[in-house]
């Protein structure tokens, strides 16, 4: 466990030393703050037009605020993970570190967990800092506090599956190029895998339905915690992670 | 009888159809500093990834310290220390947290984190630059951060492929120095080209050839099988001729190299009292003498040959 934790803190300290991670959350929070920066301008003018009919009461301020900075955070991350997942493994090889993880004492879950987790702490940091830009509704509104966490919740178990499909794409090449194009491809597609679904009508379409990421992240984005999607989740990082142990099992015996 | 630190038994190792190592066998006891020889090919880097733990054998069966790597690969890599080719540096880490982070990952328990690493960094002459980052340092202080991580956590073997490539002079010198220091506490796997590296630091030689090892013995046995005798290189102010040389008792052959002449001897004869006594009396003013074991490739070559002719017969 204490190994596990080492190579976590070394993985975020790794990418704070170098300037992709902070470009990456310069830019996700800058695109983000601008975004909902339009939105609350358009929920103004939305208001406006709406008391103008003379209708009383007010809009729902965090679904048409939080909520959409919230999904285009989510297609952010889809496009960043790739960038930061891929340096995970593939970059120890090509740098030729690698050696010094595989002679150590360290069993391949031990050394996978250890990245994934590393990535994990680096996703909260960039949710951490993304959660700022909605508190600053707060002194003036009334978001609805709930639906707000539960779209953190939901974005960070989102972020969370896009990285372990990028240490899965990781642990399979030692060119992270690769591995970025790779992870972003497999993300993209199960991003709009129910696309098809909507034509097809049916028994597809729900199968479809349920590998789509987009589909499970949108029932958090309405303030819905459901343990369906948390198994989604679980399951999608789970086999990201077992994949990239075989990987580097397998890596042994193939060389 | 010495405890056997590195057991290779059998170790097949095929890369697809391509038979890397051809059953290998191999030991190393404790405390001894073994030379890997071969040539690029051979299977030497191969081998010491087995070792290593990066890759499995095909077939056979490896033991690092009693602990089969097969079967416990976590616990037998716990007692191996392993310096690849290319130093497997961290370029954005100073050289002490570097240390720090490897030992924590090879087990050296809290406490003694900071002791182990000085040690390392003494014992490599890193000590100056503790607090420098990797990528900062030169190819001579990676390749030292590279030995001081194989040994930083005090492992019961040593596996070093090249270790002095790219060091100057002094700092080779320095870096043999510390291999032959290592074999007193642990065991070390040492491959090089290079063969007075060899000559100063190793008790025994290992030479690889196309995946087999064509030899295993110490070195001054290996080199009298090559030559069967002893060789010297001489070189005259005014000799005037070879068949001087020649005529002396006890020389087999007379070969010129570079501007000297190589004399090798018949077996058990010393023909370096009369050479000295012939060249003040006839005043050839003897300006070098050095004892010549062939270079590697001499042996190597002999040996290759050797055993080709064995499979012909």
């Amino acid at each position: 466990m204490s190994a596990i934790l080492t190579l976590a803190v070394r993985e975020v300290r790794g990418m704070f030393h170098s300037p992709l991670a902070w470009t990456l959350l310069a830019v996700l929070f800058s695109i983000c703050a601008y975004m909902f920066n339009a939105s609350l301008l358009n929920y103004q003018i939305q208001m406006m037009e709406y008391q103008a009919y003379g209708m009383r009461g007010a809009l729902p301020l965090t679904e048409r605020t939080i909520a959409p900075m919230l999904g285009n955070a989510a297609v952010l991350l889809l496009l960043i993970m790739p960038l930061l997942s891929m340096r995970l493994i593939a970059e120890e090889k090509r740098q030729g570190t690698w050696p010094a993880l595989a002679s150590s004492p360290l069993s391949p879950m031990v050394i996978v967990m250890g990245k994934y987790l590393g990535l994990l702490f680096f996703i909260a940091i960039a949710i951490g800092v993304l959660a700022i830009i909605p508190l600053t509704l707060y002194p003036y509104g009334n978001p609805d506090t709930g639906q707000f966490l539960a779209g953190l919740v939901g974005l960070f178990l989102t972020a969370a599956s896009f990285g372990a499909v990028g240490l899965a794409a990781s642990s399979a090449t030692e060119n992270p190029n690769v591995a970025a194009v790779a992870s972003f491809g497999v993300l993209l597609l199960l991003w709009i895998v129910s696309w098809m679904g909507n034509a097809s009508g049916g028994a597809l379409d729900k199968t479809l339905a349920y590998f789509s990421l987009m589909t499970h992240y949108q029932n958090f984005l309405t303030g819905l915690i459901s343990s369906a999607d948390l198994v989604y989740f679980v399951l999608l990082s789970a086999a990201g992670v077992l994949f990239a142990r075989h990987r580097l099992l397998a890596e042994r015996i193939q060389g | 009888m010495t405890e056997t630190m590195i057991h290779l038994s059998g170790v097949t190792r095929m890369f697809g159809t391509v038979k890397a190592l051809d059953n290998i066998e191999l030991q190393v006891h404790r405390g001894e500093v073994m030379g890997f020889l071969g040539p690029n090919g051979a299977g030497k880097t191969t081998t010491m990834r087995i070792l290593a733990g990066l890759l499995a054998p095909t077939e056979g069966s490896v033991a690092v310290a009693g602990v089969d790597v097969l079967e416990d690969p976590v616990e037998a890599r716990a007692r191996i220390g392993f310096l690849p080719e290319n130093p497997p540096i961290y370029g954005e880490m100073t050289v002490e947290e570097y240390l720090t982070y490897l030992a924590s990952l090879r087990r050296v328990p809290k406490g003694q984190l900071a002791g182990a690493v000085d040690r390392a960094m003494e014992r490599c002459g890193l000590t100056a630059v503790a607090n420098r980052l990797l990528r900062n340092l030169s190819k001579g202080y990676r390749q030292r951060a590279g030995i001081a991580q194989a040994i930083v956590h005090a492992p019961d073997v040593v596996i070093l492929d090249e270790p002095t490539v790219g060091l100057d002079p002094i700092q080779i010198r320095e870096i043999r120095e510390l291999i032959r220091e290592l074999g007193g506490e642990h065991s070390v796997l040492l491959s090089t080209h290079i063969l007075p590296e060899v000559r100063m630091t190793c008790g025994r030689v290992a030479v690889i050839h196309q995946g087999r090892i064509v030899a295993d013995d110490a070195l001054e046995n290996l080199e009298s099988r090559v030559h069967g005798s002893s060789a010297h290189f001489v070189r005259f102010g005014s000799l005037p001729d070879a068949d001087a040389l020649r005529r002396m008792a006890g020389v087999a052959g007379v070969t010129p190299r570079e501007d000297g002449w190589l004399i090798t001897s018949v077996a058990a004869a010393d023909p370096v009292p009369e050479l000295l006594r012939l060249s003040v009396a006839q005043g050839w003013n003897l300006r070098e003498l050095t004892p010549a074991g062939g270079n590697l490739e001499d042996i190597f070559l002999q040996l290759t040959t050797r055993e080709e002719k064995e499979n012909v017969q």
